[in-house]
């Protein structure tokens, strides 16, 4: 699971960012409007925080260009402005989400979680892929009931499998939502990571469709 | 180049277009009027000689025409002058001696030359019709002013056509015009330079203006001086009244964000000293942070209160407000999948600023997504001066005295009733600065209802 956090206040970016890579997050961060909308236009990511007063490109024009480009990620909006009238204006312009400072960043985390399970197509915050259940709220993988321990690499990748379980996930896709942007991606990775997971849930859990890429599946076919 | 801004500009520009326009519709009417009037003084002279030759004219034996008398007065003596006379009788020719021989053109002189109009009825003299006009070239092609007349003779029907130089109407036309123009210009150049007088002491007032303002930024004077002329007078009243009112205004926002840090700085003071102790559980101190949060938003309410001072008489659509609102916080709250039902009619407006419908509602509102279970309803109705909201839910509801302390005013904000969010009493306060109201109490929903109550628009 990967994040845009755009964010000018460089203290508190760097303070959300470690809270959300405590949570197995991936996060790339944009310290100005231009910047944030370059990334949020051309690399994959499962949600945006956006601040709303920021340099060279105010937070609702950065959204409303990326909604009139189409792009559909979900967005929070994180500001100080805390009337109303701003929270309609931020919807209109396309939100999905909206939280005012000062906030816990439990409250950040869970609802940036629901707004990624929602995006996804699941209603219910509890996900299960056969013997593995996935609890949304909390970001916790169950194997059998039990607890899975999971690297933060191996999380990101089961969580956006099992978000679009018995689908197959394009490995190019898969590779941006693991990586963040400034670290180097090398695609044999994957396969280790892929590797580590299939030994702790069953190999026959991820399927490799080849040239394609991976597919998380109840089994037992 | 033309600016738009520029009064003296448009003043003056208007003014000279004008006086010019005027110069010469007078310069054409009274050329017009000059030359009528010179060319009657010709006429008649041309006449008169018409006469006279006519008086002069007997037969001879032969039938032939002859004058009895000298026709060559001034100044038809004067030879190739243009002052000619010539009678064409049936048998015979005379002339003036200025012509020296020369013919005065054939008796179709009047056909070559312009028609002359037929003369009118009132135009004939008792005596036979009048001579018509006509334009004709000379001996020495000069161009010759004719009057033609048909005469009875005692020798039959003849014409007497005399003549005068174009230039004889011409000339002193010439020079009246001449003479004209220059008084016109002389006067156009005056009165333009008058107006310009006019504008620059006219908009001087202006000009003082502007440097008392400048002075008031400047800070040298407190006030824009009142005893303006008349027209201005006002202005600097207006003027004056923004500056007192921008004191007021300034005052008071010193005072808010005076009372905001002192409000801050206590739980500031708790939070420094419980940091410095390590063995401090950093969750206790997330209250201290509400606690900040509120006395931020209790302030700021209060300065937009102060803002409103003096009637409002804005007017806001109800309707627009509360679908935006419920689109939000259907967002906000999506995992609850609540039902909110709107029952507002479309045009029922209240005279509330947008925002400050938007705090209330919005807060209302986001109370009854936060506690209910299933329905979200917000209804309206109204009588003549009140409009009356009710956001209604089917949640826990509050018992009556929970609602006397959610209610409560801002003073006592870190003892805010838990769970309930401080804008209850935020909705309040600016219910009732608007004369409105809000009352809690159950709804056959089965959780709260809250009632606002506002001035209808």
């Amino acid at each position: 699971m990967k994040v845009l956090l755009v964010e000018d206040d460089a203290p508190l970016a760097r303070e959300i960012a470690n809270a959300l890579r405590r949570e197995n997050f991936a996060v790339d961060i944009a310290v100005n409007g231009e910047d944030g909308h370059h990334l949020g236009d051309t690399e994959a990511y499962d949600a945006a925080v956006l601040d709303l007063g920021l340099p060279k490109m105010p937070g609702t024009a950065v959204l409303r260009a990326w909604r009139d480009g189409g792009r559909q990620l979900p967005v929070l909006i994180l500001t100080a402005r805390d009337g109303w009238t701003d929270k309609v204006e931020g919807f209109k312009a396309g939100a999905d989400d909206y939280l005012t400072k000062p906030f816990r960043v439990e409250e950040l985390i869970m609802r940036l979680r629901a707004l990624v399970r929602r995006a996804a197509g699941h209603a219910a915050p509890g996900i299960s892929c056969g013997p593995l259940a996935f609890d949304a709220p909390t970001g916790v993988f169950e194997l059998n009931g039990l607890p899975l321990k999971l690297t933060a690499l191996e999380w990101r990748v089961l969580q956006s499998l099992m978000l679009r379980k018995e689908t197959v996930f394009d490995r190019g896709e898969l590779m941006e939502k693991v990586y963040e942007g400034d670290a180097g991606t090398d695609s044999n990775s994957l396969e280790v990571i892929v590797a580590r997971l299939r030994r702790k849930i069953g190999h026959d859990r991820i399927e490799t469709v080849r040239g394609r890429g991976y597919r998380l599946t109840a089994g037992a076919a | 180049m033309w600016r738009e801004a520029s009064l003296s500009r448009r003043l003056l520009g208007a003014a000279a277009a004008f006086i010019a326009v005027a110069l010469v519709v007078a310069a054409v009417v009274i050329g017009f009027v000059l030359h009528r009037f010179v060319q009657g003084q010709i006429d008649q002279r041309l006449d008169t000689q018409i006469v006279f030759l006519t008086s002069l004219l007997r037969a001879d034996g032969n039938g032939r025409l002859t004058l009895t008398g000298n026709a060559d007065g001034p100044p038809f003596e004067r030879a190739r002058r243009g002052w000619y006379w010539q009678v064409t009788g049936p048998h015979n020719v005379l002339r003036s001696q200025s012509l020296e021989g020369a013919d005065l053109d054939s008796p179709d002189v009047a056909e070559r030359v312009r028609r002359p109009p037929p003369p009118r009825e009132v135009d004939r003299g008792p005596r036979g019709e009048r001579p018509m006009p006509a334009d004709g070239v000379g001996p020495d092609d000069e161009h010759l002013h004719y009057r033609i007349k048909q005469v009875a003779t005692p020798a039959g029907a003849a014409t007497v056509i005399v003549s005068a130089p174009r230039a004889a109407v011409l000339g002193p036309l010439r020079e009246a015009m001449t003479t004209l123009a220059i008084s016109l210009g002389v006067l156009g150049v005056a009165l333009v330079l008058a107006i310009l007088l006019q504008v620059r002491l006219g908009l001087r007032p202006l000009e003082r203006l502007r440097r008392a303002v400048a002075d008031v930024r400047k800070g040298t004077i407190a006030r824009v001086p009142e005893n303006q002329p008349l027209e201005i007078a006002p202005l600097a009243q207006e003027l004056n009244g923004l500056l007192a009112q921008n004191e007021v205004n300034l005052e008071r926002a010193r005072g808010h964000v005076a009372n905001l840090a002192h409000g801050l700085k206590t739980p500031l003071a708790t939070l420094a000293i419980a940091l410095s102790d390590r063995k401090h559980d950093a969750e206790a101190l997330h209250p201290l942070i509400g606690l900040m949060e509120r006395r931020i938003r209790h302030h700021l309410g209060r300065a937009r209160s102060a803002a409103l001072s003096g009637p409002v008489r804005t007017q806001t659509v109800v309707l627009p407000r509360v679908r935006d609102l419920g689109d939000v916080l259907s967002k906000i709250y999506a995992d609850k999948g609540l039902a909110l039902a709107i029952a507002v009619p479309p045009d029922l407006a209240v005279a509330c600023e947008a925002q400050d419908l938007d705090e209330m509602l919005g807060n209302l509102m986001e109370n009854g997504f936060k506690w209910g279970r299933g329905h979200v309803a917000v209804s309206a109705g109204a009588n003549e001066r009140m409009v009356v909201l009710a956001i209604e839910d089917d949640g826990a509801g509050l018992l009556p005295a929970q609602v006397a302390q959610v209610l409560r005013p801002g003073e006592r904000l870190d003892e805010a009733a838990p769970g309930f969010g401080f804008g209850l009493s935020i909705s309040r306060e600016l219910a009732e600065l608007y004369g409105g109201s809000l009352d809690l109490d159950a709804s056959p929903l089965g959780g709260l209802r809250a009632s606002l109550r506002l001035p209808a628009a």
